[in-house]
């Protein structure tokens, strides 16, 4: 019984050490200012950072912009195409 | 339409014409069509409700299980707030907007432009002008309207007044 619940216990800490990512990727519709406002007011990075993050995106084609859970990355995905933004997830390894 | 401004009272404001607005109000509710519609098939709509899990159909159907149904519905209030706002701004020729309904104009911009840019075909950052100067022409100025909107509401939460909300 004891080593029954030991094992579940040390699953789901597996589980849960293996962070997920939102990330956000480049289009060439959503404007430079519009993405960084979105960074700044969602996320609440301070303006310098949601700009670095904005110019990653841009430069690069994708920028991470969280990591954590499973369920809080794909509440972050939801957030970001409420406003319309190309955000996708994954594992933080991928 | 000239560009959104922050007006002394805080509030967010533009001019524009009768025409301007009807034909915004035509875009937005043509927006919340294409959603409420919702071809799978159809890339304007493939790119308001992206998949969530890339190269992994079977998560990405299940994410949008759960959230198609929120997402459109608030899309479609979004627009709904942009067409309510710009009834009252063909009598006045002035729209003006509070936070709320400034959020709500943001969102909508953003995928009434996404709408059109999937009609338009464009699909890289270096992509030349569309050969259909109207709609491109239609979507440029969406892109001025809303970079002066974000500008606006970003005048408010500047930190020089010291409201940081």
């Amino acid at each position: 019984m004891a080593d029954t619940i030991e094992e579940t216990t040390s699953k789901e800490r597996n589980a849960l050490d293996v962070p997920w990512v939102t990330l956000v990727l480049n289009d060439p519709v959503n404007l430079m200012s519009y993405v960084s406002y979105v960074f700044r007011s969602y996320f609440g990075y301070p303006a310098a950072e949601a700009e670095r993050l904005m110019l990653q995106v841009h430069l690069t084609g994708r920028a991470v912009v969280a990591t954590g859970s499973r369920e809080e990355m794909e509440r972050h995905v939801e957030a970001m195409h409420d406003y319309g933004l190309w955000a996708t997830m994954g594992k933080a390894d991928v | 339409m000239k560009a959104f401004i922050r007006e002394h009272d805080g509030a967010i404001s533009a001019e524009l014409d009768r025409d301007e607005a009807l034909l915004l109000q035509s875009l937005a509710s043509q927006v919340s069509v294409l959603l409420r519609e919702g071809n799978a098939n159809d890339p304007a709509v493939i790119r308001m409700l992206p998949d969530a899990y890339p190269g992994d159909p079977a998560s990405s159907a299940e994410f949008r299980r759960y959230t198609a149904s929120g997402l459109i519905d608030r899309k479609v209030a979004n627009a709904d707030a942009v067409i309510v706002s710009l009834s009252a701004a063909i009598e006045t020729g002035v729209v003006r907007l509070g936070s709320t309904e400034a959020t709500a104009w943001l969102r909508s911009l953003t995928d009434i432009r996404l709408s059109l840019a999937s009609r338009l075909g464009i699909e890289a950052d270096d992509q030349g002008p569309s050969e259909d100067s109207v709609l491109q022409n239609l979507y440029d100025w969406l892109g001025f309207l809303q970079n002066s909107l974000v500008e606006a509401v970003d005048d408010r939460v500047a930190p020089a007044d010291g409201d940081n909300d």
